[in-house]
């Protein structure tokens, strides 16, 4: 498409033929007050709050709406504009409860944000207010209030466009409208609580964040989503108690501006009350708890001393898809490399599943870098799964290495594994969850834990092959590792402790994160 | 005065039935039309002037041209959802002339390239629904509707559809939205209806009496037409009038006909001893004119636009001195209020706002702060909008507290009317 020249508030912005002002607007950064309009949907043109003067015609013109021509002189500053825009946030809030104080959007919210940078008027409005419905239950994920909707409609158009599940609708006419489900079937799909992400004010809230954290204590970390092998782009939200919330970043290439609702629930397995907090050797009803470096570099004594006295073959070693490209490389180096371990397994937790997709992002390769995994073992050619089995029934294999699930949810075959590979004298196994079924193991086992996501750097190779780096946000558990960290211990080195992030006087245990928001 | 060219036949019941109205030169014009090019149709109804008699007098022939020139099937509909508070002469033009829209329209259809029309009628509108259903089937059993239309090799289907009530609907777009099964919202434009319209095609909306006029035009030719009224607003209107005067009724008469005389000699003047104090010249939601403004007011679109009001739908609304004008307000406050579709912000809270506010002053209970505040908040409403309504509810606020702007204060002051003595509370 070729560039045409227009001017925005008197500076002069090049912008592609076909774009509408107020992309315009939002490509050269310039601000401009607007509700319905979201880049992910389509035009609805119904706030009427984006309103810019158009030199040569004689009324305003709402810029969602309007196509840029070469040589279009546009502004939002003129009196009259920034008159009409101020009467628009008015006629916004004539009907609107006003309860910011209680109400959880508040902090991120589109009315109080433009009001403090369009608005600031003296209201007029004497009259009561319309009444409407209030805690609407739309569905397992999303509460309505109706008071604080300004039906914008981009719910509506989210589940008409995005979605296509067509749950909600506008209901009745003129002030007395509602946001409402179609013959009460609820809002039930897997990506519903994007409407709660476009809705511009508090009428739309999520069951699981609402009445949870005021969103201004929260820090934001940029990250990707461990849910799939899709690899949306997102936002972890969090303080010091733990993380609260996950929400879509935007990445034209991977996820749009959504995310689904399996992948916003990866925020709960990384707190503190689901996870291993410290080293455990033993067995069943026989643990010990260790602090994590003495348990890492017992592991590796005895870990070496097999591959000494029985042979490298005597050692077989199973990675999941969970783990960084970085942490698979530095792992691989030390098994393969440096032990001559030939014994590595792919453990893929739902092979009759992997290939599913839902068309939109949800895929049936649970894991974040299957991708990334068979890279790192393409010099190395992972073994087949029935000579583990035979392996392990035959007591060949006298040590077995697990890097097992970050989220055990999205492993049914969990259980069944872990007492297939307890067949073997010795079980190091590693992982960030708290593992029920490895707490029954009848033979000597030695369990570490991993760190999550969250807490470290690295990159996932999503399905299509994009590397797509994150950062570590914050720290759960303090003496976790990182599968390089592990590799160093184990292969008998020092770790050097002070460059890991230390919390500020340790994490508060956060007993209200996996309760479900009630209504 | 009373021309009738439209109503010429209006008082014979026999019209309405196919083989009256054939008797009175029906289906001659199509005959004739079906002969002529397209194009030449098109330009005749452009010389004639015609203006689209539904509300905002668009020149008919220009909408016409807007269409895409190709094969693009293309639609014709006929706006019978006659809502706005007043008008009334569609009705009295279906239920007394079926056959004459029809013939309109099929002529109209073929200069447009149209195969498929429809009349959308207004929900209340039942018996008119079952007069056109009627009509159309007589129509088809005639050969004037279907395949091959006298030999022409032109086909046209025909089909009405009944609203639901909603005058929002009446707006071409929102009419649009109903007829597709989806609710009754006006739809952002551009794209315009006669590029993208009807389930996305091309497609031309027409008042009932603006295609019926049609037909007449055809017959005697665009300069006969244009005998009647003026340069801008040729040909003859019929106006619905209602309200203080002795014979209210739908009267057929050449645009540009004074006021005055409308009042006071074709309808037979005010109820004895009464005085005119105003008059609304187009539907609820044209601006008011006083006394002395609707004295010196000519109906057609130039001289009421220059008296800051419009010719509308032709819905004259005679209002004498016993009517309190905060009442009436009032009342149109609220019908905005309940028909407001409810899109777009300024529309869908302005005109609740409006509606109370107006309430509350109506029933004691107005502040002196409130008159100004009616101003302010309709200003904002003014070209603010997806469609007109906005507009429509705006317009006559503003008239009516300026022009009679010491009544509302009395009341405020007095909580009750200057007119009537009581408030609507008591």
């Amino acid at each position: 498409m070729p560039n045409v020249k227009i001017t925005i508030n008197g500076k002069e912005v090049e912008v592609a033929q076909g774009s509408t002002i107020i992309q315009a607007y939002k490509a050269s950064g310039v601000d401009i007050c607007h509700y319905c309009w979201h880049p992910g949907l389509s035009v609805a043109g119904v706030c009427r709050l984006c309103m810019v003067q158009v030199e040569g015609m004689p009324k305003l013109q709402i810029a969602c709406n309007t196509e840029v021509k070469d040589g279009m002189v546009v502004n939002n500053t003129s009196p009259v504009v920034k008159d009409t825009v101020r009467w628009g946030l008015d006629f916004h809030l004539i009907n609107h409860p006003l309860d910011c104080p209680i109400c959880d959007q508040a902090g991120e919210c589109g009315l109080q944000d433009q009001y403090m940078q369009f608005g600031q008027y003296d209201p007029e409005m004497a009259e009561p207010k319309v009444k409407k419905a209030k805690v609407v239950d739309l569905g397992p994920t999303v509460v309505l209030d109706s008071e604080r909707c300004i039906l914008c409609s981009r719910c509506v158009r989210f589940t008409d466009e995005v979605s296509k599940t067509n749950e909600l609708g506008i209901f009745n006419r003129g002030d007395r409208s509602e946001i409402g489900t179609v013959q009460g079937k609820p809002l039930d799909n897997n990506y519903s609580l994007n409407t709660v992400d476009i809705c511009p004010v508090g009428a739309l809230t999520s069951k699981d964040f609402r009445f949870r954290q005021r969103v201004w204590y929260l820090k934001e970390a940029d990250s990707i989503c461990p849910g799939c092998s899709t690899g949306c782009n997102v936002k972890v939200h969090y303080n010091e108690e733990g993380v609260w919330r996950v929400k879509p970043r935007l990445n034209p290439e991977v996820n749009g501006h959504w995310m689904c609702d399996v992948g916003r629930n990866t925020y709960k397995y990384v707190n503190l009350k689901f996870r291993l907090l410290s080293g455990k050797i033993g067995r069943r009803d026989q643990w010990n708890e260790v602090d994590v470096p003495d348990a890492a570099r017992s592991a590796g004594l005895k870990l070496r001393d097999t591959v000494k006295a029985s042979g490298a073959d005597s050692v077989a070693v199973v990675i999941t898809g969970q783990y960084s490209n970085e942490e698979y490389k530095d792992l691989l180096k030390f098994v393969a490399d440096d032990l001559k371990i030939k014994n590595i397994f792919h453990w893929v937790n739902n092979p009759e599943k992997m290939k599913e997709f839902d068309g939109l992002l949800f895929r049936g390769d649970r894991n974040p870098n299957t991708k990334g995994l068979e890279a790192a073992l393409a010099p190395y050619p992972p073994g087949k799964w029935e000579n583990l089995q035979a392996g392990l029934s035959g007591r060949k294999f006298k040590a077995v290495v697990v890097f097992g699930p970050e989220d055990p949810a999205v492993f049914p075959d969990l259980k069944e594994k872990v007492t297939m590979l307890s067949q073997t004298e010795n079980l190091f196994w590693f992982g960030a969850p708290l593992n029920p079924h490895v707490d029954q193991s009848g033979t000597e086992t030695w369990q570490i834990p991993l760190k999550t996501y969250i807490e470290k750097s690295g990159s996932f190779t999503n399905f299509q092959g994009k590397v797509q780096p994150f950062k570590a946000g914050t720290t759960i558990v303090p003496q976790a590792l990182t599968i390089s960290e592990a590799v160093e211990l184990l292969a008998g080195r020092d770790l050097n402790w002070a460059l890991r992030p230390q919390p500020k006087g340790g994490p508060k245990v956060n007993y209200a994160i996996n309760q479900r928001g009630a209504l | 005065m009373e021309t009738k060219l439209l109503s010429e036949h209006y008082h014979k019941p026999e019209f309405r039935g196919l083989e009256g109205y054939k008797k009175n030169g029906g289906y001659e014009v199509l005959a004739k039309a079906l002969k002529m090019q397209p194009s030449a149709i098109i330009d005749e109804v452009k010389a004639s002037g015609l203006r689209g008699r539904g509300g905002a007098g668009f020149p008919t022939g220009m909408k016409w041209s807007f269409l895409p020139k190709n094969d693009e099937p293309r639609y014709l509909l006929c706006n019978a959802d006659e809502g706005e508070p007043g008008t009334f002469k569609d009705r009295v033009m279906m239920e007394k002339a079926p056959h004459q829209l029809i013939e309109g329209m099929i002529i109209s259809g073929f200069a447009i390239n149209s195969k498929k029309s429809y009349i959308y009628v207004r929900g209340e509108y039942e018996y008119s629904y079952r007069v056109l259903r009627t009509a159309i089937d007589e129509a088809y059993k005639a050969g004037y509707l279907g395949k091959n239309i006298l030999g022409s090799g032109f086909d046209h289907d025909m089909d009405v559809y009944s609203g639901a009530g909603a005058y929002i609907c009446g707006e071409e777009t929102g009419m649009i939205s109903s007829l597709e099964g989806l609710k009754g919202q006006p739809k952002l434009k551009p794209p315009f209806p006669a590029v993208q319209g009807y389930l996305r095609k091309p497609t031309i909306v027409n008042n009932v009496e603006t295609l019926a006029a049609v037909k007449y035009i055809i017959r005697d030719g665009a300069a006969a037409y244009r005998k009647y009224g003026t340069e801008k607003s040729a040909g003859t209107k019929l106006f619905s009038v209602s309200g203080n005067v002795v014979k209210p009724g739908t009267y057929e008469v050449p645009l540009a006909l004074p006021l005055k005389d409308l009042i006071f000699n074709v309808c037979g003047g005010l109820k004895p001893g009464r005085k005119l104090k105003a008059v609304i010249p187009g539907g609820s939601s044209a601006p008011i004119l006083n006394a002395e403004e609707s004295m010196r007011a000519t109906m057609d679109y130039e001289n009421l636009a220059q008296l800051g009001s419009m010719l509308g739908s032709g819905a004259v609304i005679v209002i004498d001195d016993s009517n309190c004008m905060v009442d009436m307000l009032n009342v149109i406050m609220h019908f905005y209020a309940h028909e407001s579709c409810g899109q777009c912000t300024p529309c869908r809270e302005g005109t609740g706002w409006l509606s109370k506010i107006v309430h509350d002053i109506s029933h004691g209970k107005g502040k002196p702060s409130d008159i100004d505040l009616v101003k302010k908040i309709s200003e904002q409403m003014m070209g603010k909008t997806i469609c007109a309504l906005s507009d429509a509810a705006a317009m006559p606020a503003i008239s009516f507290v300026t022009k009679f702007r010491s009544e509302f204060e009395y009341f405020v002051r007095e909580g009750k009317s200057q007119v009537t003595g009581s408030s609507a509370h008591a």
